[in-house]
């Protein structure tokens, strides 16, 4: 396997650095990957007599680019044949179903996605790439099964937990990032500085819910890899952005309307979390997802300019504790066991973000360890599957 | 027992026409087996009387056991609690005597002396003059007060016995809680149970004060041969009394109820019990808007039947073995947390006897009723204490609050008419000068 | 593009045999009880710094102060009602009145509100209760912090409603709450504003009970207009100014609510 050819960004004074980096973190990203495709084909590979439906994704396109499946589980294989890493979602309207992030240029990652009967769009590669369709049509077998839901009234209470929780973080988020928002255009780099580890963390911690919004998400998140023109594609903004103009560019150069616009999208993402009507699955199915998804993303890292990431991985970790702990009084007594191993994986994550810790903060993300990040790779990697397993015990999956 | 015929007694001509002379009206006729209850009677008044043939069961006064405790429970109850005034071991003496020889009789029935008319009356007069025993029991108990330095007694005190402490859902009106002396009354008539308070009090002026005083009953059930006995029901509608241990089974209530020789208490309590009585408030307004289930939830028992979730019938078991978790029977269900059916729980049941209790209105305008709780046990802390702490916290005590009662020990029964109450404890506190 | 939504999750049936209830998805009631929370959480944060005035002005010796401040901080604990009592420990060291405990007003257990209402309008006093004002700070913010953790149990918001009109019945209706300062008034406003609350919260449920609704809008509005009478400024008349007879409506209207509100649970398909 080729390493790819790294594209580089142009005409900056840190682009050298940066081409370093980015070199840098493909190989990264390729460990990364070879460690999440190999337990993704562990836990794909179960299913030996389902068929795996291959999706190949070009530069530009899937192929197929329209699926149709029947209702109830298949097992996806993403193949990435292009020469950047990818991420490949199903998608319901704007909330995202189902997603792996970081497919290798050349590897092949497995999905096994519940579907219930409906049209998703899937997306396609680069964020610019145009979507492709599932159909999902309606089973018996599925049917059958959604008759046979548990009682969800043991649910009210954490689902009501969980959303006063979203309402107070998501009024932090908008709180901090009007700050950073007001730094920027001000003028005030330093200041600015210090408050973008505080956005990210504000936004990581309402991220398992939040990353479901993926038009918000990639407004709000998203990274310069997944753009065809990377830091140069009109497209990329919001805190990333941000981020590269601060610590990547030293200035505030441009970032007055991106800055607007992340106010704007925070004000949206608020809303839409009022209003939101999350299912019991999605406790424990959010938190699989952003699990999974932080497997897949931590050794390249988010943070590339500002090396703040584990500012936000602590936020994600945080999360994730909250949600165990609503999960804790609904399992099963059967379960009991499956919630003391979240617990005991929330806390193995804990502890190894302490000791990474440094004053009051973290280590720069470049002194964090490839062993390290792989560590927090298969912490997540495990609370992820945990988290599904719980989620089959509720009866819920 | 019979009471005495009233034809072949000396009696006063003014009697005998009043016995003798009238017809259905003031009806107070003796052992007449034509007797028969009249209330549909088309000659009978408005302001007749009630009749029954029930008034002249009556109960053994004389045993190792006072009565009262495991006799079988009639309809209505009454406890009074009293202070002693008796200043003295001679005094307490005079109390104790006197007591038993009321007791005897009153449980007896008889005919009651005629006073010179210029006196005062002997009696209250509410049973007319030849009392019926109507199925009277009186069981005299003693609290840890009248341990206390008055009466040389201490050394002799019950070695759980104490004064009542509240619990954490009490509310307790000083006014209605612990007394030297308590005095249970139970029979087929409230009318005759405060026949005996008066005639106690009337009686022991000097030595007795009333303290506080509860009246209470449970609901009669139709006769119905054969089939198995029902516990009575309470005011919030379930039935109260289940899966007490059987009063006719006594290694049972050896092992139990009654104290037993060396068994570390003092030798004169042999054959002695504890009894914990609790005035317990109701919230039944509140209780009546509760749905059914929740009811239900809250005792662990069905409402109509009395059976618990795992059984058909109020006598079934409760079975906890496949419900670790409370799927079945919640893990704070009333008799759950009373008994959960373990083998070391075998140690703590106690032998319940209580009856309801409804005072009118509180001062909020809300019902004042409840449970007057009446409970046996042969140690205060294995039984009572063990089982109420098990509850504290219970989700019933929304709806319920203990407001009085205490803790007392129920002396040693009269063996013989040279016997009397509380012979044994004076004897054993005997200095050797007395 | 949407898919379908999932007919199983849209209807909850509740395997209860009348036929009378509505069919209430379980999920409906997310909205409502988080709602709640946060209205709670909103009282608690005023609570908490009510509290501090009025602590600090027994502290201070500002008798004038202290007693001006005693009704207008209870109400917001009179409107959390069902959600403090889960914590009943905290309930009794709070709220908990004379006639609770043994010992009456004497007893070392009577702590809290009633016990610096005592000093301030029976004792007429600041004296001597600097201990209790230090321990009613202390436990309310302890409440404050506990019910942060809580996830709140679902038949415990929606029973709320019930619950607070029989706190009504039971002690305001007959002024046996605040016995010294004859300020129950105040009180039954925060349980009658608390049990409003969750009712509007969860009516947008309760469509296909159109009569149900109407009826108890009709008993609420009986008892705020009724009590309206008797405002005073920001709060209200003493207790004893209250008629005979608008007594007899009030209790006529909340024993009515007390009915109506307790098959809330029922109708909303929770146990």
């Amino acid at each position: 396997m080729s390493p790819p050819s790294a594209s580089q960004p142009h005409g900056n004074p840190q682009s050298g650095l940066v081409r370093f980096g980015l070199a840098g973190a493909i190989l990264l990203v390729l460990l990364g990957g070879a460690a999440f495709y190999y337990t993704s084909t562990l836990r794909g590979g179960d299913d030996a007599s389902a068929k795996a439906l291959r999706v190949t994704i070009s530069a530009n396109a899937c192929d197929p680019n329209e699926l149709t499946v029947p209702a109830g589980t298949t097992l996806f294989e993403i193949a990435n044949a292009s020469d950047r890493a990818v991420e490949w979602e199903i998608l319901d309207g704007v909330m995202v179903v189902e997603e792996r992030e970081n497919i290798a240029p050349g590897f092949v990652q497995s999905l096994s996605a519940k579907l219930k009967p409906g049209d998703y769009a899937i997306t396609c590669g680069l964020l610019s790439n145009p979507r492709g369709v599932l159909h999902v049509m309606p089973s018996a077998a599925a049917d059958a099964e959604a008759a046979a839901q548990p009682t969800l009234t043991a649910f009210i209470g954490p689902l009501a937990e969980y959303k006063v929780f979203l309402t107070l973080k998501s009024n932090a988020f908008v709180k901090v990032v009007g700050a950073l928002s007001d730094a920027v255009k001000a003028g005030n780099v330093e200041t600015a500085k210090t408050l973008y580890p505080a956005s990210r963390a504000a936004y990581a911690e309402i991220e398992p819910e939040a990353a479901r919004f993926a038009d918000l998400h990639n407004s709000i998140d998203g990274i310069a890899d997944y753009f065809a023109q990377r830091e140069a594609d009109p497209a990329f903004t919001g805190l990333h952005r941000i981020e590269y103009g601060l610590f990547a560019q030293n200035n505030v150069d441009g970032l007055a309307s991106v800055a607007d616009r992340l106010v704007a999208d925070a004000a949206t993402l608020q809303q839409r979390l009022k209003e939101v009507k999350t299912q019991p699955a999605d406790l424990a199915g959010n938190a699989e997802r952003l699990a999974s998804a932080a497997a897949s993303a931590i050794v390249v890292g988010e943070d590339h300019y500002a090396n703040t990431d584990l500012v936000a991985i602590a936020a994600n970790v945080s999360s994730m504790r909250k949600i165990v702990g609503l999960l804790g009084p609904v399992a099963p007594t059967g379960a009991k066991d499956l919630v003391a191993n979240l617990d005991a994986d929330v806390k193995a994550l804990e502890a190894k973000l302490d000791a990474l810790r440094k004053g009051d903060g973290f280590v720069p993300y470049t002194d964090a360890s490839v062993e390290a990040r792989q560590g927090l790779a298969q912490g997540f990697s495990t609370l992820a599957e945990h988290l599904g397993v719980l989620n089959v015990a509720l009866g819920l999956s | 027992m019979r009471a005495d015929d009233p034809e072949d007694k000396g009696l006063s001509t003014n009697r005998r026409r009043l016995l003798l002379g009238l017809g259905a009206a003031g009806g107070l006729l003796a052992s007449s087996s034509a007797l028969a209850v009249t209330a549909t009677d088309p000659a009978s008044q408005v302001a007749d009387a009630p009749e029954s043939d029930e008034t002249q069961e009556a109960q053994a006064f004389h045993g190792v056991h006072q009565s009262g405790v495991v006799t079988p429970r009639p309809a209505f109850g009454m406890v009074a609690s009293f202070d002693v005034l008796a200043r003295d071991r001679a005094g307490l003496e005079r109390l104790f005597k006197t007591l038993t020889s009321r007791i005897a009789f009153l449980m007896r029935g008889g005919e009651v002396p005629e006073l010179d008319p210029k006196l005062p009356p002997a009696d209250s007069g509410i049973l007319g003059p030849v009392v019926a025993p109507n199925n009277l029991t009186i069981t005299v108990s003693v609290g840890a007060s009248l341990f206390d330095d008055r009466f040389g007694l201490a050394a002799a005190k019950p070695r759980t016995l104490d004064r009542m402490s509240a619990f954490k859902n009490d509310a307790l009106n000083a006014r209605l809680c612990h007394g030297d002396i308590c005095v249970q009354m139970s029979s087929n008539g409230a009318d005759t149970n405060m026949y005996a308070l008066r005639d106690i009090i009337k009686n022991l002026p000097d030595l007795l004060l009333l303290r506080w005083q509860q009246e209470g009953s449970v609901p009669v059930l139709p006769a119905k041969p054969g089939a198995h006995h029902e516990s009575a029901r309470n005011f919030l509608g379930f039935r109260d009394g289940s899966a007490n241990p059987d009063s006719r089974d006594e290694p049972e209530m050896n092992r139990l109820v009654w104290v037993q020789p060396e068994s570390g208490e003092p030798e004169w309590a042999v054959g002695g019990t504890y009894q914990a009585v609790r005035i317990i408030r109701n919230f039944v307004e509140r209780w009546d808007r509760t749905p059914l289930r929740e009811q239900e939830r809250i005792f662990g028992r069905r409402k109509a039947t009395g059976a618990p979730f795992t059984g058909q019938v109020e006598s079934d078991v409760p079975d906890y073995s496949n419900d670790p978790k409370g799927e079945v029977t919640a893990l704070d269900a009333h008799i759950r947390l009373a008994n959960p059916r373990t083998h070391a729980a075998r140690e703590n049941l106690i032998l319940r006897r209580p009856f309801n209790y409804s005072n009118g209105v509180a001062s909020n305008g809300q019902l004042d009723q409840g449970l007057l709780f009446i409970c046996y046990q042969q140690d205060l802390e294995r039984g009572f204490i063990t089982v109420q702490n098990l509850l504290n916290g219970e989700p019933l005590e929304e709806y319920i609050k203990p407001v009085g009662g205490g803790y007392f020990f129920v002396l040693p029964g009269v063996v013989d008419d040279t016997d009397y109450l509380g012979r044994n404890l004076l004897a054993a506190t005997a200095s050797p000068a007395t | 593009m949407k898919p379908l939504l999932p007919a199983a999750f849209a209807v909850l049936s509740l395997g209860i045999a009348s036929p009378a209830m509505a069919e209430v998805s379980a999920l409906d009631l997310v909205q409502p009880i988080s709602d709640y929370k946060l209205y709670v959480s909103e009282h608690l944060a005023t609570l908490v710094d009510n509290t501090k005035a009025f602590t600090d002005a027994v502290k201070a010796g500002d008798i004038d102060k202290a007693k001006a401040l005693f009704a207008p901080t209870r109400i917001d604990y009179e409107s959390i009602e069902p959600i403090a009592e889960l914590f009943s420990d905290l309930d009794a060291a709070i709220d908990s009145r004379a006639d609770d405990h043994e010992q009456a007003e004497k007893d070392p257990g009577f702590t809290g509100f009633h016990r610096l209402e005592y000093a301030l309008f029976a004792e007429n006093t600041t004296e001597g209760v600097g201990e209790f004002a230090d321990k009613l700070m202390q436990d309310v913010t302890d409440l404050n912090s506990r019910i942060a953790d809580l996830t709140f149990p679902p038949n415990v918001v929606v029973g709320g409603a019930a619950a607070l009109m029989e706190e009504v019945a039971a002690t305001k209706i007959s002024g046996e709450e605040d016995r010294y300062s004859h300020t129950d008034l105040w009180d039954f406003k925060g349980n009658f504003d608390g049990s409003r609350k969750i009712f509007e919260l969860v009516k947008p449920l309760l469509t296909d009970d159109a009569d149900f609704v109407a009826k108890v809008d009709d008993n609420f509005n009986t008892v705020d207009a009724t009590l309206a009478k008797y405002k005073e400024g920001d709060g209200y008349q003493s207790y004893d100014k209250l008629s005979e007879d608008d007594r007899r409506v009030l209790a006529g209207a909340v024993n009515t609510l007390a009915e109506d509100l307790s098959t809330l649970q029922g109708k909303l398909g929770l146990e």
